[in-house]
């Protein structure tokens, strides 16, 4: 097994541990899934770029967003989004399921492994970066946990296998 | 004393009691699970290397987040105390026309009490963290620092949000009470001009805070309005990312034992926002002061800037777990409560509530910025002792009995004279002591026995016994005067391997008591006589204790309170090198025991057993036992003894001891084995009050019974 495939592994049993699903896809596959889920938010890059769609903002939410991960942390079953651009911060904050897609290439070990990736993005005036790690949660009465508080209720983690 | 009518309070609150202990036992797995494969150790150290500041370096690194910040149109301001920082808070929602502010959990926020400011302004400050939020509307305050409504129940959460919105509520249906939050929340990021959140680092390097968050909520806070406050306290900075991964690993794991929070937000200087006149965000930063940047050159205090607020101080302690937060704490709780309390807040309380702390050093063991808690804890006692004075029944006990090894034999002998017509039996216990309240009666008490151990030590002329093979037994109190036998099976074992023992030549206290009691001065002076009795330890191939507690002063107080006397200082040095508990100098020589009963045996590990002096016994005992050792669940939790602590706080003592009691219970041995008198005296004194058939004994009085097997 390539190291790789193992942090694969292990990124996906650290992101089941906190009830984010995830689906192993290609390019083409994938496509294919954006066509038949309809979302109602859709940020994402090249070859994916012709499916982005926008929508409003405001207090009564939306149903669901995808947005592109930059890197996925296999330690901690973390996905790190940019999310400098506005539409990207509301939408993956007030969308009930949030769907990322990450490239299986873009796996790294550790939460070290992204400080360089956060020195670069930082070096700009400005910049907000989330690690996301499941869906929003809370144990705050009587320690029973309970998914799904004021961010998204479910997250969905699509892996694109490039390698 | 206000304190004692708090906590007994606090004990008849059975919601509190449930919650805690089951949280308590969660977190433990939890926290294990989520360290497994890691060095915690090396972990922690690099957190408090990575936070070491001197005033100048801290100031340094503000300059530098301040530089990055203001580069971004961003403002950034210092407030020296609470009550500027809530004036700033005040002008900056003013001044963008606020009437709702949205908040994010912010523990600095409530160390500045910003909300009951705000609202006295006429503002609407709106809790958006559940915990929070719950306790807002019920007007309460946090009894976590994590988890701030963990002293209430479902029902009582139900009822809550009944009266405040109207809506009648299922109390057992939670996932429904949260969706409520959720939907009556939300609407308010979109009214609120204002977002205020803390922050859990700040990175200097490049003018990034990070905030751990579950909900989500910070991020709407931080995202939704037009203008973001960040209010942070200086302690907060970071050098850069690499240190700042270091807290983000470790402080959810302590916090509540996830691997990660779900939310790590880093924010870096005005982003686009359309809410805004400008298209981008307002954003202000406070750098609290409030007493920090002093701290930050106080040689005792200073550590106690590196806390990053996990709240595992109160998770693994055992008296914040019988009282809560309520109690254990003012604004901030747990261990670092009662500093912080010292520190920023009222000293008067912070004296009151110190004495809280039975000594047992889980939070230090436990705490990932290596923060030596206790040990601050017991200097802040020596300083509260100094300031207003110690309580003089203890103050003359310290100073003129315990001190004076004449004196404290003539009133221990006066004592079992004395105590004669309330003697059981068996002669081992007291029976009842006249006048004494009922919530001190939750154990027997040993009894003080006739012969000292070192009056058997001469009697059974153990001093006659040469050897080349040297140790030095330091007995301590208990052994002396209550628990004889066990000193003596000790020697026995000892002589029997072939080695000498040494005993002072006049049984000196360790100057423990003294100490945790404030009454530093008393201690030192104890100490400097005790030095004086105890062997060359040149000559000897250890010091051995019967009693950790002892081991531990000896290893630790010695030097600290002999640092102006160059000769004590230095013997100090070597003794402390040398000390060590009985079974690990048997583990390290290799004498290992045969045990041919079929009993079964279980052993509780007492605190300063295994994070004093280092060593807990338990692969031996397997060696010993084998299949007859059944393991003790929470062994190393603290027994509830504490010295004078079971005296001065009875109810909470004998809480600890109860679920002690209920964990031997459940192992079905036939006898606890510990390695501390004190322990044997609480736990012992528990199990035959409450007529537990447990055999309770120091692991010599066990070991001396059994046949010998040198390897």
């Amino acid at each position: 097994m390539t190291n790789t495939d193992t942090l694969l592994e292990k990124f996906i049993e650290k992101a089941k541990d906190v009830q984010t699903i995830c689906i192993k896809t290609d390019k083409e596959a994938f496509k294919n899934i954006l066509k038949e889920k309809n979302f109602a938010f859709v940020s994402l890059n090249t070859p994916f770029k012709s499916f982005n769609k926008e929508c409003e903002f405001d207090e009564s939410g939306i149903k669901d967003a995808i947005v592109n991960a930059d890197f996925a942390i296999a330690e901690t079953g973390t996905l790190v989004v940019d999310s400098t651009e506005e539409k990207i911060r509301l939408a993956t904050t007030l969308a009930e399921n949030l769907s990322l897609v990450i490239y299986a290439s873009n796996m790294v070990a550790k939460l070290e492994n992204i400080v360089s990736y956060m020195n670069d993005k930082n070096s700009a005036d400005n910049a907000y970066i989330a690690f996301i790690t499941g869906a929003s949660r809370t144990a705050d009465i009587e320690r029973v946990l309970t998914i799904g508080v004021h961010g998204p209720v479910s997250l969905t983690c699509y892996i694109i296998e490039d390698l | 004393m206000k304190i004692k009518q708090e906590v007994k309070k606090k004990l008849n609150d059975k919601v509190l009691y449930t919650n805690l202990k089951n949280f308590a036992s969660n977190y433990k797995v939890s926290r294990q699970n989520a360290l497994t494969g890691l060095d915690f150790f090396k972990l922690r150290n690099d957190i408090y290397k990575s936070k070491d500041f001197s005033k100048e370096e801290i100031i340094a690194l503000f300059e530098e987040f301040k530089q990055h910040v203001e580069k971004s149109g961003c403002t950034v301001l210092h407030a020296e105390d609470a009550l500027t920082a809530n004036k700033l808070i005040t002008e900056i929602c003013k001044k963008h026309n606020a009437e709702y502010i949205v908040k994010s959990k912010s523990m600095t926020s409530e160390e500045i009490k910003l909300n009951h400011y705000l609202e006295k302004q006429g503002l609407k400050p709106i809790e958006t963290d559940l915990g929070e939020w719950i306790l807002q509307i019920a007007g309460e305050h946090p009894s976590h620092m994590v988890m701030p409504a963990i002293h209430k129940t479902r029902q009582q959460v139900a009822k809550i949000f009944e009266k405040h919105t109207g809506e009648k509520i299922n109390p057992d249906d939670i996932d429904k009470m949260v969706k409520i939050a959720r939907k009556y929340l939300r609407e308010y990021y979109f009214k609120a001009a204002v977002g205020i959140t803390g922050a859990n680092v700040a990175v200097a390097s490049s003018g990034t805070i990070g905030i751990v968050t579950n909900e989500g909520n910070a991020r709407l806070s931080s995202t939704v309005p037009p203008v973001h406050i960040v209010l942070v306290g200086y302690e907060k900075l970071v050098k850069n990312f690499s240190d700042a991964m270091k807290i983000i690993r470790l402080l959810p794991k302590s916090a509540t034992g996830q691997n990660i929070s779900t939310y790590v937000t880093w924010i870096k200087g005005s982003n686009p926002s359309f809410k805004s006149d400008t298209g981008n965000k307002h954003t202000y930063y406070i750098f609290l002061d409030n007493g920090r940047l002093s701290f930050f050159e106080h040689p005792f205090l200073k550590d106690a800037l590196k806390c990053i607020r996990c709240g595992s101080c109160a998770n693994v302690c055992p008296a914040y777990e019988m009282v809560g937060g309520h109690v254990f704490g003012d604004i901030y709780i747990g261990a670092i409560g009662l500093i912080l309390t010292s520190m920023l807040h009222d000293e008067k309380k912070a004296k009151e509530i110190l004495s809280l702390c039975i000594g047992c050093k889980a939070c230090s063991f436990n705490c990932p910025a290596g923060i030596d808690l206790q040990s601050i804890i017991s200097d802040l006692n020596v300083y509260m002792g100094k300031k207003y004075s110690v309580n003089p029944v203890k103050k003359f006990i310290y100073s003129a009995v315990m001190k004076n090894p004449a004196v404290f034999k003539t009133a221990m002998k006066t004592a079992s004279f004395l105590q004669k017509p309330m003697l059981d039996e068996t002669k081992e216990n007291i029976k009842n002591i006249p006048y004494i309240p009922k919530e001190h009666n939750f154990r027997k008490l040993p009894s003080i026995k006739t012969k000292t151990f070192s009056e058997l030590f001469t009697e059974k002329k153990f001093g006659e016994f040469k050897s080349s093979k040297k140790v030095f037994f330091y007995p301590g109190c208990a052994v002396e005067y209550f628990f004889p036998d066990m000193g003596v099976s000790m020697v026995e074992v000892l002589q029997k391997t072939g080695y000498q023992v040494d005993i002072p030549k006049a049984q000196v206290c360790c100057g423990l008591p003294a100490i945790h009691a404030g009454d530093g001065e008393s201690g030192k002076k104890t100490i400097l006589k005790n030095i004086k009795h105890m062997g060359n330890p040149d000559d000897y191939e250890a010091f051995l204790v019967l009693c950790p507690s002892c081991g531990m002063a000896i290893k630790e107080d010695f030097k600290k309170y002999t640092l102006d006397y160059i000769a004590e200082f230095k013997k100090s040095e070597k003794i402390g090198k040398k000390v060590m508990s009985f079974a690990n100098f048997l583990k390290i020589n290799n004498i290992r025991f045969q045990n041919e009963d079929d009993k079964k045996y279980t052993y509780h590990t007492p605190c300063h057993q295994g994070r004093g002096l280092g060593f807990v016994p338990e692969e031996f005992l397997k060696e010993t036992f084998g299949e007859n050792f059944i393991p003790l669940k929470d062994s190393d939790v603290c027994c509830g003894f504490g010295g004078s602590f079971s005296v001065d706080y009875p109810g909470i003592s004998a809480g600890i001891l109860d679920k002690k009691i209920e964990n031997i219970i459940n192992t079905k041995a036939d006898c606890l084995l510990t390695d501390c008198p004190g322990c044997v005296m609480q736990i012992d004194g528990g199990l035959k009050q409450k007529g537990v058939n447990v055999k309770v004994k120091h692991l010599s009085e066990v070991l001396s019974n059994l046949k010998i097997q040198k390897k």
